[in-house]
């Protein structure tokens, strides 16, 4: 499959295309929208028409038996093993977004009539490993993640792949926060050149009461992209931190819309962002207050440290405020290391190299920092390392 | 040429000509440090004494034009900062800077295995590092929650000038620049950073103690008081010069050629 060639289709000729049999309505948000250019707002800092032109191998998802294991594994969109008594369901999604920004979310749900639904019970906290063994495939699921009421889980993700090349992975969440609890997601993933290149785009519902705490870790090279569209209710909080360390030529970012749909909610965005190579980075994200969302507090900020003349970070922050009675904030900022830091460290001993690998891990901190888990903060810290090296020698 | 030059030499700073952007500060400078011995730098605002302490070792903003510098008889003009400091040159800076995020004792560990590797010395673990730390920290009247705050992030200019004395005691280099150490220090900090200095004062190690003001002097007893003026060593004397200067200051000093 050219996924270039579902571009200016009618519904009709999607439809066969893409084997598609009624979901009309899905059909039809894709096509208003069109498969993203370079002239689509949300994929205009990145080389999106290049990875549609290639030709994928299309997978059959078929379910496996599931192994028993602690993690939840995900192989090339099937699920292949899970923590004993786990809920995990194929089935239609139900609770499709009809007001998402990113046609890429309709084809995901269009290529993945059947989703991944995993139910978090009590106050769980859980490993979800999403694991790529095919080269030049477009490998494409979606995960439906629910929640309980007053509980307070985690779910702790990440991304192995073996030695393939050139597949495209688009994959997504649509995930229910219960009222009155806390899910926690922490996602790391460390991508090397010319293996896979992802375009990730969630929905995200924040029940009233609920917080959604919502952290990622993006490290390395190639082509990646999250598209996040997050829902408050009433008093609902979310907290997203955006950590990026890129190197080489990568592109790779996050772009955001955070609505605001009823009164007292809150929301808190951090991006940090360091640029090695030539790599581009992208932080577009929006933060919507509707007229509903009376007493909204609402705050984003992007912080870009520049590691090389050639790198570049696209970070645009906005607002979009209907009412007075709120409090918001957005800023950007991009520098440089700090000199005196550097040679302070290297007037100890400290190489130049590991001089900067330590201030770009001190700036990174505080993100990581917000990660309960020692162990997973340790992984970070690790990933962020081999990140690093990947463009440094000792 | 200083009166040391005759003695054994660890550093020698020969005819050095330095600048900063476009203006020239160090113009055709002498100094020798010999093993075991303080030189105090004293000067008047101006005459290039922090530039002295940068240009040894290797600060970005210095460029030399001019002369060479010798540490143990090797040329070190164009070596980086890193390898000065790993052979044995250390400067306790004036205004140690702040560095949100990195915490101390890892920096310190960093910093020491990185010296140790150098020497070909085995590095030490958390463990091991952790018990050397505290001693010193106790030595010095250091809180211990110093391992774990981050590098200078929100030390008083006490704990400032306390930290790079601490530095100094975990990486025992051979050559010891303090640039202003006393600036901003109360009467027990003086004592206790003088007490730390003095420690490392084993017959070998050469101290460059640059300062405004006399007072230092009176805890880190120099055995040679060099004048800097307008970017040269304009007189090399005994301690006893700290009193005239006290007295007549440094414009009734002349230079010897």
């Amino acid at each position: 499959m050219r996924p270039s060639e579902l571009k200016g289709k009618s519904i009709q000729e999607l439809a066969a295309l893409l084997h598609v049999k009624g979901r009309e309505q899905l059909l039809e948000k894709f096509v208003s929208l069109g498969l993203p250019d370079k002239k689509s707002e949300e994929y205009r800092y990145v080389d999106i028409e290049k990875l549609f032109d290639a030709d994928y191998q299309t997978l059959n998802y078929v379910p496996k038996p599931v192994q028993q294991s602690d993690t939840i594994e995900i192989t090339d969109g099937v699920v292949t093993a899970a923590p004993k008594g786990l809920r995990i369901y194929n089935e239609q999604c139900d609770a499709i977004d009809m007001e998402h920004f990113d046609p890429l979310y309709y084809l995901g749900h269009l290529l993945s009539p059947n989703i991944i639904k995993i139910e978090i019970d009590g106050d769980a906290e859980l490993e979800l490993v999403h694991r790529f063994t095919q080269s030049n495939a477009l490998i494409a699921y979606r995960i439906v993640l629910v929640n309980q009421s007053n509980r307070h889980a985690t779910l702790y993700e990440r991304f192995e792949e073996e030695e393939i090349e050139k597949s495209l992975v688009l994959y997504g969440y649509d995930m229910h926060i219960a009222q009155d609890s806390t899910l926690r997601i922490v996602k790391t993933q460390l991508m090397q050149n010319n293996r896979y290149a992802m375009v990730a785009s969630h929905k995200i519902n924040v029940a009233k009461h609920a917080n959604a705490l919502l952290k990622s870790f993006d490290l390395g090279g190639d082509f990646g992209l999250q598209l996040l569209k997050i829902d408050l209710d009433a008093y609902a909080h979310v907290e997203a931190g955006h950590l990026l360390y890129l190197n080489h030529a990568s592109k790779r970012g996050t772009v955001s819309k955070i609505v605001h749909k009823a009164e007292h909610s809150t929301s808190l965005q951090e991006a940090k962002n360091i640029l090695d190579g030539n790599a581009r980075g992208i932080f577009d994200a929006l933060i919507k207050v509707e007229h509903a969302a009376k007493y909204t507090k609402a705050h984003q900020n992007s912080k870009a440290i520049l590691l090389h003349d050639d790198a570049y970070m696209a970070a645009k922050p906005q607002l979009e405020i209907y009412i007075d009675e709120l409090e918001a904030s957005h800023g950007s900022t991009t520098g440089q290391l700090d000199e005196k830091q550097l040679f302070y460290l290297q007037s100890r001993g400290i190489s130049y190299v590991e001089a900067r690998k330590m201030l770009v891990i001190a700036f990174a901190n505080t993100l990581i920092e917000t990660v309960k888990d020692s162990r997973h903060q340790e992984q970070i810290r690790s990933a962020f390392e081999e990140a690093f090296y990947a463009g440094h020698t000792k | 040429m200083s009166k040391s030059s005759n003695n054994e030499k660890v550093l020698e700073i020969k005819d050095v000509h330095a600048k900063i952007g476009n203006k020239e500060i160090l113009k055709g400078l002498n100094l020798d440090l010999e093993p075991g011995k303080v030189h105090a730098i004293m000067g008047p605002n101006g005459a290039g004494k922090s530039t002295l302490s940068k240009t040894i070792v290797g600060h970005y903003d210095i460029e030399m034009t001019g002369g060479d510098i010798l540490y143990k008889g090797k040329s070190i003009k164009d070596w980086e900062p890193e390898e000065r400091a790993l052979e044995g040159i250390f400067l306790s800076f004036q205004h140690p800077v702040e560095i949100p995020g990195v915490n101390n004792a890892y920096f310190l560990r960093t910093a020491l295995n990185a010296k140790r590797k150098h020497e070909g010395k085995e590095e030490l673990n958390a463990a091991e590092f952790l018990r050397t730390m505290k001693q010193h920290l106790e030595e010095l009247g250091m809180k211990s929650d110093m391992i774990s705050r981050s590098l200078n992030e929100g030390f008083s200019g006490g704990e400032k000038k306390r930290n790079e004395i601490l530095q100094m005691l975990i990486l025992e280099p051979d050559v010891i620049i303090l640039d202003e150490i006393d600036s901003g220090l109360d009467i027990d900090a003086l004592r206790a950073v003088s007490e730390g200095i003095n420690r490392m004062k084993d017959g070998k190690r050469a101290f460059l103690v640059i300062t405004h003001y006399s007072r230092i002097l009176d805890y880190i007893k120099p055995d040679y008081i060099h004048v800097l003026k307008e970017g040269r060593v304009i007189k090399t004397a005994g301690p006893e010069l700290v009193a005239r200067l006290e007295e007549t200051g440094y414009d009734s000093i002349e230079e010897v050629q």
